[in-house]
């Protein structure tokens, strides 16, 4: 018999939102982070758990089209909200972002844990200041930790990306 | 040594971007926390709330009536299922005391954070809420953190039966330093306390045992940096033989020496898979990663000195606080520390003694660096130190005591023997990237305008590609070449990639040698069941080795592709000329092939013109550098060593000193790895191991309360640098070719974090110099670099407003 069953029931919700474009329904506990909700349930893996804290964005995503942790953000807070995960960055043509173009490129990465935060956030920076200082870059990743690059092939990622969107606004 | 040097249309050398990247950016690598399988369960860990008490009990009662748990197990039952986890590198190897681990404590706890009881729950929640319902009684006894203190007669002793605390006390002695310090003009002595930080990749470890029931074996899915190894300790510790036991290292988020094995986790999630007959995944969260430790480590280094300034005796009793034991291979750092002196410099009459100390601290592991890095902090705040007190240039005294360049290789006082290098080049090569001049210039102008600029030099020597005898600390590896019909090309090898790019290293090694373009290639690491047989990642090896035995292994295959081509069409082999996947023949005109046609005739032409090669297209070499000496000399050392990669760090600070926070203006090193494969991802890692350095030295921390309870807990109190507390680096190759590695290879991937965080310090020493500053005792964070320009203050002020402030 088990004595801590009380203990355990949480009531569901009902979640309704969008992901990368797609509508998505589920029942889910109050306490599950979205971090969770996303690798779990939707089986999108490219987000990553990393400490759990909101300090080391290997989590991050973007809610309404601005970067959020998702390891402290609980699922049920993104009711009718559009969701966007690193597995969302391709362009509509299915071929890659010109910001995770870069990274590529320009070597943005080494294991690549941080790079959904790196991305996303790199991303919500081209859009609102197309043309940043390396201050301003190094400021805007300031969420992310990355223990691998020492930054500084990340700045010259986003550099080379920023230059890569404004050719194409140019076009 | 190689074909394509000298060849226009080579990879090698080149900013070749990272092979599959699209993957990583893209979201669709697999990390092992990735994997789900069918039945997944969960483990949670109970550990020791107490740094050393006595188990009186454990119930696991509670935990098995909570919904969902399938299993909860403490360290009596664990034993009776789990033999000791053999260790990485025994310290009886090198005659110290040793103790069998188990992978739950018994009886008995010997650090905070030690795992106690496991539950194993079909969801995570469930797993960590049923482990609070575990209940342990335990008795707290004394414990001992310092470990000055721990080898005090009548300290409290950390593993029950030992008579004392001292691992080993280890002698580095050459020469005669006794005479050396007798005859010195000045003896300078620096005491460097060096802190306990700790690698942090952002992804922590992570196990996903599955019990295969068809083989009645175990895959096991993990953050591993040693496969095969790996494979040997489990078998061990479940008595299993080795080949009943995959192991998969799937994508790795970062290593760091950190997910080198001996974890107890490793073998108890396998015990838990087999005893459930379902797979069980463990996943480390940040708290449980902190409590991994390395580095701490206090130096009493004294320095004989000529009046010009030459380093004519060495002497350091240096103890190494490595916490309670484990069968990881982090205790071993501390050898490194001593075998590594005096670094680059010439001095040959050395007495250095290393006391390895085990306290009721956690475990360490290996972390980047492997102790060297303590070896440059020691030795290069020593110097700078020594440099203050005779009035005399820091950076002159280094290129003055330096081993020549003319004098490699160069015989160690402790036994290694450097392969090459150009000390004082990299000195000026870096200086002229940092700016000297302008910024001595700078610094000089601003401290009349009360501005604290510093500057600072260190240098690292990195030994590279390490063997330990008696260990699977092995110097060789083994990659395999496979061409396979449709003319595709696989390339399996021994070494692991815990993310650092050495895959397309490799990869463009392979493709110069067999003459492919590299998007022909796809590298499988990290199966024990697909690789040959091989070691893994550490040491900064992978591409001395794995890249040797890839490029033995390309050529042999090329070999058969020319012969097998020559018999096609008709030419002698010597004539056959291949680049980019195109076979030409210098004898007759033009006719072509690809190496698809000609591996498809490998393939299916066995009998006819295959009969000129021994099929399969695919060959299956060992690296196995030079140098090494595991023979002992006469005076019993050995030389585990073959490549000596090197850097000098240069640095500029600015310390506010109203806060005691500090500021990097700018930073350069001119580094010497060797050959540069490709120079994307060698600046990538040089700027890596520099942060390392530089948040080590300024922040990061881990820290405990009296009773041994770890304070450092998260991110929140472990502070590593992001963007903004960079500086940009500027990086120098200022490369001096190994003789004994294809290519003149030394390794990139570990140097960095001792010279960096040296650097950094003689740059806030620097800076703090007219206020009589220097700091010795580690991290610099702010409240410390305040509290010590205060404590100058107050010794300058005069008595009476001394009197007056109290």
């Amino acid at each position: 018999m088990t004595e801590n069953f009380e203990e355990l029931i949480e009531d569901s919700v009902l979640l309704q939102c969008q992901v990368n474009g797609w509508p998505r329904e589920a029942e889910i506990t109050p306490s599950t982070s979205l971090l969770d909700w996303l690798r779990d349930d939707l089986h999108l893996t490219g987000t990553h758990m990393g400490c759990m804290t909101g300090h080391c964005g290997a989590c991050t995503v973007m809610i309404d089209g601005r970067v959020a942790k998702s390891c402290i953000t609980l699922a049920a807070t993104v009711q009718r909200r559009q969701i966007t995960t690193i597995e969302g960055l391709r362009g509509p043509d299915g071929g890659l972002s010109p910001v995770q173009q870069a990274f590529w490129d320009a070597a943005g990465f080494q294991c690549a844990y941080c790079a959904p935060g790196m991305l996303l956030t790199a991303t919500e920076l081209l859009k609102q200041n197309p043309d940043p200082t390396e201050q301003e870059i190094r400021r805007a990743l300031a969420g992310n930790l990355c223990r691998c690059t020492g930054y500084q092939s990340i700045v010259r990622a986003v550099r080379e990306a920023a230059r890569l969107l404004r050719e194409n606004s140019a076009k | 040594m190689s074909e394509s040097g000298g060849n226009d249309a080579a990879y090698v050398g080149r900013p070749v971007r990272v092979l599959q990247g699209d993957a990583f950016v893209a979201g669709h690598a697999k990390y092992t926390s990735d994997f789900q399988f069918q039945g997944q369960l969960h483990a949670h860990l109970v550990r020791s709330p107490h740094a050393a008490a006595r188990i009186k009990r454990v119930d696991v009662s509670g935990a098995l009536k909570v919904a969902g748990v399938v299993m909860a197990m403490e360290g009596k039952e664990a034993a009776e299922h789990l033999d000791p986890v053999p260790h990485y590198i025994d310290p009886a190897v090198f005659g110290g005391k040793s103790v069998p681990i188990r992978c739950l404590a018994i009886d008995h706890v010997w650090c905070y954070g030690q795992p106690v009881a496991v539950v194993v729950a079909e969801d995570k929640r469930t797993a960590r809420y049923a482990a609070s319902k575990v209940l342990v009684e335990y008795e707290p006894i004394l414990a001992v953190l310092d470990a000055e203190a721990a080898l005090e007669p009548g300290a409290p002793v950390v593993v029950p039966g030992w008579g004392d605390n001292s691992i080993m006390a280890l002698p580095f002695a050459n020469g005669d330093a006794e005479a050396a310090f007798k005859r010195a003009h000045r003896v300078v002595g620096t005491t460097i306390r060096i802190h306990r930080f700790s690698t942090q990749p952002i992804e922590t470890r992570v196990y996903n045992a599955v019990w295969e029931e068809e083989t009645e074996g175990i895959t096991f899915y993990g953050t591993s940096q040693n496969p095969h190894p790996l494979r040997y300790v489990l078998s061990r510790a479940l008595r299993m033989p080795e080949n009943r036991i995959r192991i998969v290292a799937p994508a790795v988020g970062g290593a760091f020496g950190m997910k080198m094995h001996g974890h107890p986790e490793e073998a108890l999630v396998c015990l838990l898979a087999r005893r459930t007959r379902r797979p069980v995944k463990w996943v480390e969260d940040r708290e449980e990663c902190l409590l991994i430790g390395a580095r701490e480590q206090l130096h009493r280094v004294e320095l004989a000195l000529s009046k010009e300034g030459d380093i004519l005796g060495l002497r350091d009793r240096a103890i190494a606080n490595t916490g309670a034991p484990s069968a990881c291979p982090g205790w071993g750092m501390a050898f490194l520390t001593g075998l590594t002196m005096p670094g680059p410099y010439r001095v040959q009459d050395l007495d250095v003694t290393m006391n390895i100390v085990a306290t009721n601290k956690p475990s360490w592991n290996a972390s980047r660096g492997y102790g060297k890095e303590a070896t440059a902090l020691a030795l290069e705040l020593a110097i700078d130190n020594a440099a203050r007190e005779m009035g005399l240039d820091p950076i002159e005294m280094r290129i003055r005591n330096f081993v020549p360049k003319e004098a490699f290789p160069y015989p160690s006082p402790t036994g290694l023997v450097y392969d090459s290098g150009d000390y004082a080049g990299c000195v000026r090569r870096s200086l002229e990237a940092l700016g000297y001049e302008v910024w001595k210039r700078e610094r000089d102008s601003g401290r009349k305008e009360g501005r604290y600029l510093g500057i600072g030099l260190a240098y690292e020597l990195t030994p590279e590609g390490g063997a330990i005898p008696g260990t699977m600390v092995a110097g060789f590896d083994s990659s395999t070449v496979r061409v396979s019909p449709d003319g595709s090309v696989l390339l399996l090898t021994g070494v692991t990639t815990p993310g650092t790019g050495n895959p397309t290293g490799m990869a463009q090694i392979v493709a110069d040698e067999l003459g492919v373009p590299i998007e022909a290639i796809r590298i499988v690491q990290g199966d024990t069941t697909t690789c040959p047989y091989g070691f893994g990642n550490y040491s900064g090896r992978s591409t001395i080795v794995g890249g040797g035995a890839a490029a033995m292994a390309a050529r042999e295959v090329r070999a058969k592709i020319a012969t097998l081509a020559a018999a096609l069409l008709g030419v002698p082999a010597e004539s056959i000329r291949i680049e980019r996947g195109v076979i030409r023949t210098s004898a007759t005109s033009d006719k072509t092939l690809s190496i698809a046609e000609v591996a498809y005739a490998a393939y299916t032409r066995a009998y006819d013109v295959g009969l000129s090669i021994t099929p399969p297209l695919e060959a299956t070499c060992t690296f196995r550098p030079g140098l090494i000496r595991h023979t002992p000399d006469e005076k019993g050392r050995i030389n585990p060593y073959p490549s000596y990669s090197n850097a000098a760090y240069a640095t500029v600070c600015e310390v506010d000193i109203e806060t005691g926070q500090v500021r990097l203006l700018k930073f350069a090193v001119a580094h010497d790895c060797g050959k540069v494969i490709n120079p994307l991802l060698v600046e990538g890692q040089a700027c890596g191991a520099i942060s390392f350095g530089v948040g080590g030295i300024l922040h990061e921390e881990i820290r405990f309360d009296s009773r041994g309870k770890q304070l450092t807990q998260s991110f929140v109190d472990y502070v590593m640098p992001r963007a903004l507390d960079m500086p940009g680096v500027a990086v120098v190759h200022h490369d001096s070719p190994n003789p004994v590695t294809y290519m003149g290879l030394k390794g990139a991937g570990e140097a960095g974090v001792g010279g960096s965080a040296a650097a950094v310090v003689n740059a806030v020493n620097d800076a703090l110099a007219p206020l009589g500053v220097s700091i010795y005792e580690l991290p610099l964070t702010a409240p410390r670099v305040w509290a010590a320009i205060e404590a100058a203050r107050r010794r300058q002020a005069p008595p009476a407003r001394r009197e007056q402030a109290a």
